[in-house]
């Protein structure tokens, strides 16, 4: 992935071979202006793209090796027990109350008080 | 589909919170060879497939709409990258774009693409239909990318076919378009 001023089958190449080691952000950043350019006008590129994404699928991905699942699953869990955390401290199960209280009680002048706010800050 | 996946999937899918909670081991268990399997070929990395499939997995906790009427294993996978790995393959890059010369659209089309009809066949097809496609090639073209396939550098392929690095890279990028060519004339076919 060293060469400058590749071409557009050098590019391919490059992408596939990172594609195959993992380490896509190291060719993403090896591009050069010029590159970047070559790659957008290029079909034969994109078209090319899709064939190395299944020779990857097919020829590595049996090869990876397979992580413990049982320990996969506590992280996941982990991460519901976090966002279920997170949705039940948000204080948006509390607002609207508030808000529909406001709104009865001003009978829609919401965007008024908001001004008044915005000019007595100052003082 | 098995009876193990379509029930983690009513569960998934149930209004209680805490049901779909449970029924997410299941489900995890269910299908994550098959996701790891399918994020791979766009990751090329097992720690990246792992940190992926969980926001993928807890984001179908969160919003599992998506899922309500999946009634095969191939639809559920079309289904789960399409509305759920994508958005997260993407922010996996999201942060080094800045410093980068690829514009944000090639960049999405690179990292997380719109699915190709290739794509979405089976594993076991797609080894069958590439097996069938490698076996029409010159012997120098099939030897190029089985080496590839084997994990082989350039440099290594170059010695093996005693040619350049160079001549490899147009021959493994003929290569590619020859089977683009192959299995886009399979598609049609199908």
């Amino acid at each position: 992935m060293s060469g400058t001023n590749r071409e557009v089958h050098e590019l391919l190449v490059d992408y596939t071979d990172a594609l195959r080691d993992g380490c896509i952000p190291a060719f993403l950043k090896s591009l050069t202006r010029e590159e970047a350019e070559r790659i957008a006008s290029s079909w034969e590129f994109w078209d090319a793209t899709e064939i190395s994404r299944i020779l990857n699928g097919v020829g590595f991905a049996d090869k990876a090796v397979a992580p413990n699942v049982s320990l996969f699953i506590s992280r996941v869990d982990a991460e519901i027990a976090s966002r279920l955390k997170k949705s039940k401290a948000s204080p948006h199960g509390k607002r609207p109350r508030r808000f529909d209280s406001q709104k009865r009680s001003s009978g829609g002048t919401k965007s008024t008080t908001k001004r008044e706010n915005r000019t007595e800050k100052p003082i | 589909m098995n009876k193990r996946l379509r029930n983690a999937l009513k569960g998934l899918t149930a209004p209680d919170v805490e049901r779909r909670r449970r029924a997410m081991e299941p489900f995890v268990r269910a299908t994550f060879g098959m996701f790891t399997k399918y994020l791979y070929r766009y990751l090329g990395n097992e720690v990246e497939c792992e940190d992926v499939l969980e926001d993928v997995y807890a984001d179908i906790w969160e919003n599992p709409e998506r899922l309500r009427n999946i009634t095969n294993e191939k639809q559920l996978q079309k289904t789960v990258y399409l509305y759920y790995m994508r958005k997260r393959l993407r922010e996996v890059y999201r942060r080094i774009n800045r410093n980068l010369y690829l514009s944000q659209s090639n960049l999405k089309d690179l990292i997380a693409p719109e699915v190709g009809t290739l794509e979405m066949v089976s594993r076991s097809e797609l080894q069958q239909i590439l097996g069938q496609a490698l076996g029409k090639l010159k012997a120098r073209e099939r030897r190029a990318i089985e080496l590839w396939m084997e994990g082989a550098s350039n440099r290594a392929i170059a010695n093996e076919l005693k040619t350049t690095v160079g001549a490899v890279k147009m021959l493994e990028f003929r290569t590619i378009l020859k089977l683009r060519k192959m299995l886009c004339y399979y598609n049609r076919e199908d």
